[in-house]
């Protein structure tokens, strides 16, 4: 079975769970659960690979009971400690060595060497590792720091750690809020299942209807785009942004939406981000649980340290109170977007795609809001008008889309060769006298393709109004059914299959 | 320390670090309604309340506290009467 929730195997798979789930005793619903996470671990990947999930529960285990069961401050650090450096060691170890070793051969080969001084490893890396690595740390600094309730069976530890729906691409979960309910009985709620289904519909539509198109497109440049210069970049990384979005948000409407299928709410990762209107913003509503888990575990933390607080008091004496307060803050910055960008692989693509860059975005940004905001009163702008805040978005949009840039290249060289060709060729005029109808979409797939985004775009419109699959259910049963199932077939009739229908892969699963 | 005292206080606080004289906080304010109390400035208004009121909030005060009725609550258990 491939790792896709969008196979037809998985789906049996899944119908099957969700019969079962409802038939046997609500107080082995977990159980079952865990035994589903674990076939699901089997089936979708190396077999024995499971050992590293079920190595980070017994970790996790292990150092809770420790933390909460002494009140000794020095062996509670220990635990902490002792988990934090088998987890994170075995994160870094899978998946940054060889970064590591690369970024020293550049630098050797940079200063002269003529051979590569260190030779990379091959390693399988579990799937989804990043993801439950940050829930279960989450999990054990909160029960450090008596936030959340430490769990005593470690079979209950696994299933928070390995819940199948979850475990791929996330969103990555906090135990304090998200990790109780799956222990709880979960009785056969029509409504609740009913919306669950209905939001994984929702979910196939922007994977398999729009994702897929946009990946043709976006492959057919970038994989060789000195062919494809100027506009054809410009299009296509446009093309990439909607793709990683539809990917990414629509594997979570699927998530999410299982899960509520089997009573369980998890957090939600994505709140229309490309309706920012700017960068701080975007990352508070674009992978929201990686923002909230570098917020509580990284960022704060850092500036709470002692080097910190004492480099601010410094700071501030030097250069007055709100520089000061600036420089430190755009210090741990620095930190939080180096991690952040490096969480998403070992590669500077991602290290700057999705980190430094937004960084440098953030800190430009409030250094230069004193002079915008005199500009305005010049020009006479009002602030709060709708146009500006029409500029705002699209403004916010670009910027995330240079990201995009780095983030799909195949290195940050490659990023910067292609953002070079598309400043500097000027062929528009090629690209819409039908250039655009040879990047794999002829002019009936792009229509369809066009279509469907409109159609995301007034549904996410519909959503700054609050839930649309309520508002829906308020409709006559003919206007509901006939909604649902225009969309359903939309998506039979025109999602993309692969050659085992299970072309979907979701992206952020490599992660 | 009396309840109303700690409230006098942190209002002081809060105008002082988000520059805003016209701020008045009360048991149910919260992060949302002060537009510039984002996650950056969170940590630097913890630690002015901090050096104001002689105490420390320990990690988990920090990322859980739910409004600035909670923040008062763990101040006045910490500082005593």
């Amino acid at each position: 079975m491939p790792a896709s929730f969008t196979s037809f195997y998985f789906l049996c798979f899944y119908a099957l769970l969700l019969l079962i789930y409802y038939l046997i005793p609500k107080k082995t619903q977990w159980v079952f659960l865990l035994f589903a996470s674990v076939a699901f671990y089997l089936l979708t990947g190396e077999g024995v690979l499971i050992l590293y999930p079920v190595a980070a529960s017994l970790i996790a285990y292990g150092a809770v009971r420790r933390i909460a069961g002494t009140e000794d401050a020095k062996q509670r650090r220990l635990a902490l400690g002792a988990a934090l450096f088998l987890l994170i060691g075995a994160l870094a170890a899978l998946k940054y060595i060889n970064f590591g070793i690369h970024t020293i051969n550049a630098v050797a080969s940079w200063c002269g060497a003529q051979e590569k001084i260190l030779t990379g490893f091959h390693f399988l890396v579990p799937l989804g590792i990043s993801f439950y690595t940050f829930s279960i740390l989450g999990y054990i600094v909160d029960v450090y720091n008596g936030i959340a309730r430490p769990q005593q069976n470690f079979f209950k530890t696994a299933l928070y750690a390995m819940y199948f729906p979850a475990i791929l691409s996330g969103p990555i979960l906090r135990y304090r809020e998200d990790g109780e309910q799956f222990f709880e009985p979960h009785p056969f709620d029509y409504r609740q299942v009913t919306f669950g289904l209905q939001r994984m519909v929702w979910g196939f539509f922007k994977t398999l209807v729009i994702s897929e198109r946009m990946n043709i497109v976006v492959n057919t440049v970038y994989d060789n785009y000195t062919a494809w210069p100027g506009s054809y970049i410009w299009i296509a990384t446009v093309c990439y942004a909607f793709q990683l979005y539809t990917n990414f948000s629509g594997s979570m409407d699927i998530v999410l939406g299982m899960s509520q299928t089997f009573g369980i709410r998890l957090p939600e990762n994505f709140e229309t981000p490309f309706f920012s209107k700017n960068i701080s913003e975007y990352w508070r509503r674009w992978h929201i649980s990686l923002g909230v888990w570098m917020k509580e575990y990284v960022f704060y933390p850092l500036l709470r340290t002692k080097a910190f607080m004492d480099l601010g008091k410094g700071l501030r004496k030097k250069w007055g109170k709100k520089r000061g307060k600036q420089m430190t803050t755009f210090l741990a910055m620095f930190i939080l977007w180096f991690t952040v960008g490096i969480w998403h692989g070992g590669d500077w693509k991602f290290v700057i795609g999705s980190g430094l860059l937004h960084w440098f975005y953030i800190v430009s940004g409030e250094l230069l809001a004193p002079f915008y905001k005199k500009c305005m009163e010049k020009l006479a702008i009002d602030p709060k008008s709708k146009w500006l805040d029409g500029f705002r978005v699209l403004r916010t949009f670009f910027l995330v889309n240079i990201g995009f840039v780095f983030f799909r290249a195949a290195s940050a060289a490659d990023a910067w060769h292609m953002l070079a060709s598309a400043v500097r060729v000027w062929n528009w005029g090629e690209l819409f006298g039908g250039g655009i109808f040879a990047l794999g979409l002829d002019v009936i797939e792009s229509v369809i393709a066009a279509v469907s985004l409109l159609v995301l775009l007034v549904v996410s419109l519909l959503q700054q109004k609050g839930p649309v699959r309520e508002r829906i259910e308020k409709k006559p049963v003919l206007v509901r059914f006939a909604l649902w199932y225009a969309l359903l077939f939309y998506i039979i009739l025109l999602g993309h299959y692969g050659p085992d229908y299970s072309a979907a892969e979701f992206i952020y699963q490599g992660f | 320390m009396t309840r109303e005292r700690v409230f006098e206080t942190l209002n002081e606080v809060f105008r002082d670090v988000f520059d805003d004289e016209s701020i008045t906080v009360e048991e149910e304010t919260t992060a949302d309604d002060i537009e510039d109390w984002d996650s950056l400035e969170h940590i630097n208004l913890i630690a002015a309340v901090e050096q104001e009121f002689g105490m420390k909030f320990s990690m988990g005060q920090v990322v859980s506290m739910k409004n600035v009725g909670e923040m008062a609550d763990i101040i006045m258990s910490q500082i005593g009467d």
